[in-house]
């Protein structure tokens, strides 16, 4: 039953990144002003939209483990699983905005990077978080679950900064698409609708992955225990 | 087309494969990950 579900929800999904797809390329219209070149801001604001929501759960691990490190071990433990997949999914959102956002600026601007608010605030949060994964990669134990978790709760705090720095700050990143005031959100209601499609689409993905590495993570949690164990009986 | 829309072109299809790439290259990575931890849990 169980794998009856999960084998629904990954059809579901692939057909949502289809459809999706479908209505950025061929239901959208092209930009009066940008063309055909608007059209990565589908893939590249809904990831980038869809990766907070992967942050969130990251800080609520961190947070969690915090909170049950002495009392809960158990609870801790599912705690820094949800943080740790949290963390590596949003890197992997992280790094694909990171990557898109250039390929879009070389066309429009002339120009693959500049060091504006929006692009730094980003790349520090990405180079907090890949941070984190190194911590974790090459260190062991519960110490360095308290140090992620830590780092994981400070990184976090660049998230409402990158949410807010074209708007706190001029920008050479375009204005925000959403609440950035009455000229702010998409007129043509297609673009719209491919927009929602594909903000619908790569959330349904994330939540797929980040099922999938809690499950690893947890089973990785198992193998270290039972290491350990095994080494203290040996 | 004319250059500018070939090139506008060109840079969309760049994005769209950059994502593809690293999201099902990420869940490929995961999913061999899965299996060949899965293997250590066997008994």
């Amino acid at each position: 039953m169980k794998k009856l579900a999960i084998g629904a929800y990954l059809l579901i999904t692939v057909a949502l990144l289809g459809w999706a797809y479908y209505q950025a390329i061929y239901v959208a219209p092209n930009d009066a002003l940008q063309g055909e070149i608007y059209r990565i801001f589908f893939y590249h604001v809904s990831i980038a939209m869809d990766s907070s929501v992967f942050f969130i759960v990251s800080l609520a691990g961190s947070i969690g483990y915090l909170t049950y490190r002495h009392n809960r071990p158990e609870w801790a433990q599912i705690a820094d699983a949800w943080a740790v997949s949290g963390a590596e999914v949003a890197v992997v959102y992280c790094t694909i905005v990171l990557t898109t956002g250039p390929i879009w600026g070389r066309r429009a601007w002339g120009i693959w990077w500049t060091w504006d608010a929006r692009l730094t605030t980003t790349l520090v949060l990405w180079l907090i978080y890949v941070s984190y994964l190194l911590l974790r990669r090459f260190a062991a134990g519960p110490q360095m679950q308290t140090l992620a978790a830590v780092l994981g709760i400070f990184g976090a705090l660049d998230v409402p900064i990158v949410y807010m720095s074209n708007r706190w700050w001029r920008t050479q990143h375009p204005a925000p698409v959403f609440g950035g005031g009455p000229d702010s959100g998409i007129k043509d209601p297609q673009m719209l609708a491919a927009w929602g499609w594909n903000l619908l689409a790569w959330l349904a993905w994330g939540l797929l992955i980040l099922a999938l590495r809690y499950h690893v993570e947890r089973e990785h949690q198992r193998i270290v225990a039972a290491e350990a164990e095994a080494a203290l009986n040996a | 087309m004319d250059q500018a829309a070939i090139l506008d072109h060109q840079f969309r299809i760049a994005a769209y494969v950059v994502t593809w790439v690293i999201q099902f290259g990420y869940a490929a990575w995961l999913f061999l990950k899965w299996q060949s931890q899965k293997k250590k849990l066997k008994p």
